[in-house]
């Protein structure tokens, strides 16, 4: 059934149990992507997912249940399910269902119609020839795919709260795979727009050019080294730790940010911004995962935190508003809290300036095994790099098979100086996160 | 449960423009975790996922199509989806369906979804308060306990029609201690493909301890040095190296393609001659195990490399075309909507000759894993990471102070032929891989072995 037809029988069986506060999240999408190998589209894929999540506050506990089976007895079951998960619950915070805005600010998306079939196959069979065409030592490793997406988020509760969005995407990926005859390397890159607007060329010579830029890399010596992190490696690794920022990690005890709001954090040149509307962002979003606005806010003002990111929750726990940063990892995860837009405000310098101020350091241009290697709790990190030697101011050859150490806390005070170039790579979902290339003072690098 | 007519007529629709092989997937599954933190039951996630998903091949091309709506109605419409994208010719099959049935050799006793919050809870708070009350040190728990019963339908164009009822548990604990203002953590996170009776085996107190003691042993450490060394990996989860080293380039979705550093080298020494690594989704109640995979074939005991010679990939069917290669029962997906795979089950170097204290004597420098935590592979190159959670010095032979902060970087093909000397106390670990296919629950596993040279990640 759909799920208006659904809605209604879960409303009937949470009147009919007696719950006064309930609320219905439902998230729809559908995606469809083609790949090809060798010249040849190779797989085809098209799905169609969705789920339901209720939650309703039963003894002033917040319980929760879902499904993606929209049949009238899973409509009666998750109301049962989510009361009796409630019953069970101990946390003692105070719960609430939103009650949205007044206002909420307009979305400047750009909208286009979705590319047919025929158009994600012939994008992805040119952007194909364009990888072996980008350089004369492209194999058969290389894959070239496109994709096309939409969904739909809607949140209705016992508030009065009735929200809806929706979105549409497409986008182009590149994996180039570069070979010597001695050794293969390989690098991809993935841009999200308007399909005929993107440019499978560029796409794909950045992608070749990025591979080929590892063959024959060196070992660097075991040391303390200036480190200059590209946009990419700096985005990873802010995206990696960027829970710390969360009120509710921080309430819990598992973020070193508690206690901090008003105080410097980092260096005088680091300055965070969270925004939900930029431009850059294929998924801008005027209201959280409990119905609030959204807003754009500076989480750190040259090196002094503003602000950590709160939720309905953890903003009553902490007596302030909600900044409106509630979100969900899925339908039907728990509302909790993440960013939308994050990234570190550009600075004045080049690239090639910070390079210079460096003078004879490593540039990273890719990190490997966050999830494993960075602790989010103590904000260690021991990480799998790869990038070049800044010999005297200057890129020089590829280094690799070395490790970059530290403290994600002591490196926000180590930043020496932030880059002009700030870029978004890879944004896809709700949630992106950018940088401009960063000095940071000193990091411990193991090779030989 | 889709009815053996209704999938004729499904796989009918499928092939009708010429497909030469169809599939439908049918998924019920419920997921359950009750999570823990600040000593109070905090939240619990219940969902229902069930879908459908409609696979058909023409020589090496695959079309896949799934949906939510598993209505007659639904299962038709994604049949002629997939077979519209495929997009030429027409074209009939003669499909008779037969029921195959299985067995089953990890049979269940306590389906989780029969037991109470409350009695879940119970097993959850004595694990989490093993942990909060190992020492005054520790300053933060999380615990969860996680129970997932995923029921699968497959049935294709050869005429098969399989069903498999997949329960798995598990209890994760972690910690955080404060010593004298230094924090650490430290995890347990133990699971098997049983129902609640996986706790008469695996103590949930004795788990919550575990991920104390690592809090308060790393707590107390200092930095690891960094540097080129030997390293000794425990047994279970240091599996890992494995895993990450060797296990993803030996799949299929990427020997196929020429993406993995091992693509031609079947019958060639690839690892050192004491290296033999199984793939074995068939050891009762493991993490990893599975009666039939997602295509419907059963479980197999692998042999992927013997005394260093590469003997097998992990291959699905679609895949196999390519490599002109059967199916070794290693396609996975974590659910309808994702197109199935070659991904491990249960992967594990085999018990060597070495004794554990030799292997410690033989190091004059080095470093000692205890624990592991999680990695990743590129295995195009062959490059991987994985982290230390405990980790000791060892000078002269003796296992000295512990380090924290350290990870391991190498080349796949280089560090396999390192590994030269494997103990004989076997035990597996377990974890969630990601990869195309999804997040799917995979045992790693070994004895102690020793690395002979390899790069330390520290300051």
């Amino acid at each position: 059934m759909d799920f208006n037809t659904f809605k209604q029988i879960v409303i009937s069986k949470a009147q009919a149990m007696g719950i006064e506060e309930y609320e219905l999240y439902y998230q729809a999408g559908q995606s469809t992507s083609v790949e090809a190998f060798q010249h040849e589209i190779n797989e085809f894929s098209a799905s169609t997912e969705g789920g339901v999540c209720f939650r309703c506050i039963v003894g002033g506990k917040m319980g929760y249940a879902s499904t993606e089976d929209l049949s009238a007895a899973q409509a009666e079951a998750i109301v049962e399910r989510a009361a009796d998960n409630a019953a069970v619950l101990e946390a003692e915070e105070a719960v609430f269902l939103g009650e949205g805005g007044k206002t909420y600010q307009p979305l400047e998306m750009v909208s286009y119609d979705l590319p047919k079939t025929d158009e994600l196959i012939a994008k992805t069979l040119q952007t194909q020839q364009a990888l072996y065409d980008a350089h004369p030592q492209a194999v058969d490793g290389c894959q070239t795919s496109a994709f096309s997406q939409s969904m739909e988020i809607a949140i209705c509760n016992s508030k009065g709260l009735d929200l809806h969005y929706t979105n549409n995407a497409s986008g182009l990926v590149a994996a180039a795979v570069i070979s010597d005859g001695q050794e293969m390397v390989n690098d991809y890159q993935i841009k999200v727009g308007k399909l005929d607007s993107i440019d499978s060329q560029a796409l794909a010579e950045k992608a070749a050019h990025r591979a080929a830029g590892k063959l024959g890399g060196e070992t660097v010596a075991t040391g303390v080294y200036p480190v200059v992190f590209s946009p990419e490696a700096m985005s990873s690794l802010l995206s990696t730790y960027s829970g710390i920022f969360s009120s509710e990690t921080a309430q819990k005890g598992l973020s070193k940010l508690s206690d901090k709001e008003g105080q410097v954090i980092a260096s005088s040149a680091v300055t965070l911004i969270d925004d939900p509307f930029h431009k850059d962002n294929p998924m801008p979003i005027n209201f959280d995962a409990e119905g609030s606005p959204t807003a754009r806010k500076l989480v750190i003002e040259s090196g002094t935190l503003n602000t950590l990111l709160y939720n309905l929750k953890t903003a009553a726990v902490a007596g302030k508003t909600t900044t409106g940063n509630a979100s969900k990892a899925g339908y039907d995860a728990a509302v909790a809290i993440r960013p939308f837009t994050m990234y570190l405000a550009p600075g004045e310098c080049t690239e090639e300036q910070l390079l210079e101020k460096a003078g004879n350091g490593i540039y990273i241009n890719s990190l490997g095994g966050l999830h494993a290697g960075a602790n989010p709790i103590t904000g260690d990190f021991s990480l799998q790099s790869a990038g070049f030697l800044i010999e005297q101011g200057k890129k020089t050859v590829p280094v690799k098979s070395f490790t970059v150490a530290g403290n994600f806390y002591d490196l926000l005070k180590s930043i020496t100086a932030v880059g002009s170039n700030m870029e978004l790579p890879s944004a896809m979902g709700m949630t992106a996160f950018g940088s401009p290339s960063v000095l940071v003072a000193q990091l411990s690098i193991a090779g030989k | 449960m889709i009815s053996r007519e209704l999938c004729q007529r499904v796989l009918q629709a499928a092939v009708a423009t010429g497909a030469d092989y169809a599939e439908i997937f049918t998924e019920n599954t419920v997921n359950h975790a009750i999570n823990m933190i600040a000593n109070k039951v905090d939240a619990i996630k219940d969902t229902v996922i069930a879908g459908a998903a409609v696979r058909i091949y023409k020589g090496l091309r695959s079309v896949m199509a799934s949906t939510v709506d598993t209505s007659e109605e639904g299962l038709l419409r994604c049949a002629r989806q997939a077979a519209d994208a495929l997009g030429e010719g027409t074209a009939q099959m003669d499909i008779v369906l037969k029921e195959r049935l299985f067995g089953d050799i990890h049979p269940v006793r306590i389906v989780p979804a029969s037991v109470t919050n409350r009695e879940k809870v119970a097993i959850l708070k004595e694990g989490y308060f093993a942990a909060k009350d190992y020492s005054d040190q520790i300053t933060q728990v999380t615990g969860t306990l996680l129970d997932v019963d995923h029921n699968i339908l497959i049935a294709n164009t050869e005429g098969l029609y399989a069903q498999d009822r997949q329960i798995r548990t598990r209890l994760s604990i972690s910690a955080v201690a404060e010593v004298n203002g230094e924090t650490q953590t430290g995890s347990y996170n133990p699971g098997r493909r049983m129902g609640l009776e996986m706790f008469e085996t695996v103590i949930p107190s004795a788990v919550g301890i575990e991920a104390a003691r690592q809090a308060v042993t790393m707590a107390g450490a200092g930095y690891c040095p960094a540097g080129v060394m030997p390293v000794a990996i425990d047994n279970g989860f240091g599996g890992v190296i494995f895993h990450e080293a060797c296990g993803h380039s030996l799949e299929a979705s990427s020997v196929a393609y020429g993406q993995s550093q091992f693509t031609g080298k079947l019958g060639q020494q690839i690892a050192n001659e004491k290296v033999t690594a199984i793939d074995d989704g068939t050891i009762p109640g493991a993490w990893g195990s599975i009666n039939i995979d997602d295509e419907g074939t059963p479980a197999k005991k692998n042999v992927l490399i013997e005394n260093g010679v590469l003997k097998s990939y992990m291959v699905d069917k679609f895949n196999g075309r390519r490599m002109g290669m059967e199916s070794t029962g290693n396609a996975r997906r974590q659910s309808y909507s994702y197109t199935p795979t070659s991904r491990m089950t249960n992967t594990y170097i085999m018990p060597g000759q070495d004794k554990n204290e030799d292997i410690i004597a033989s190091m004059e420098y080095g470093l000692y894993a205890k624990a592991m935590g999680g990695g990743s592979v590129n295995p195009v190159t062959g490059e991987f990471n994985f982290a230390v959670n405990e980790g000791y010095m060892v000078r002269n032979g003796k296992i000295c102070e512990p380090v924290r902060g350290a990870s391991l970087v190498g080349k796949g093909s280089d560090i396999i032929m390192n590994i030269d000397m494997v103990g004989t106390n076997l035990d597996l670990g377990q974890g969630m891989c990601g990869s195309s296919s999804g997040y799917i629950p995979t045992n790693v596993g070994q004895p102690l072995v020793r690395v002979s040279s390899i790069t330390v990640g520290g300051r």
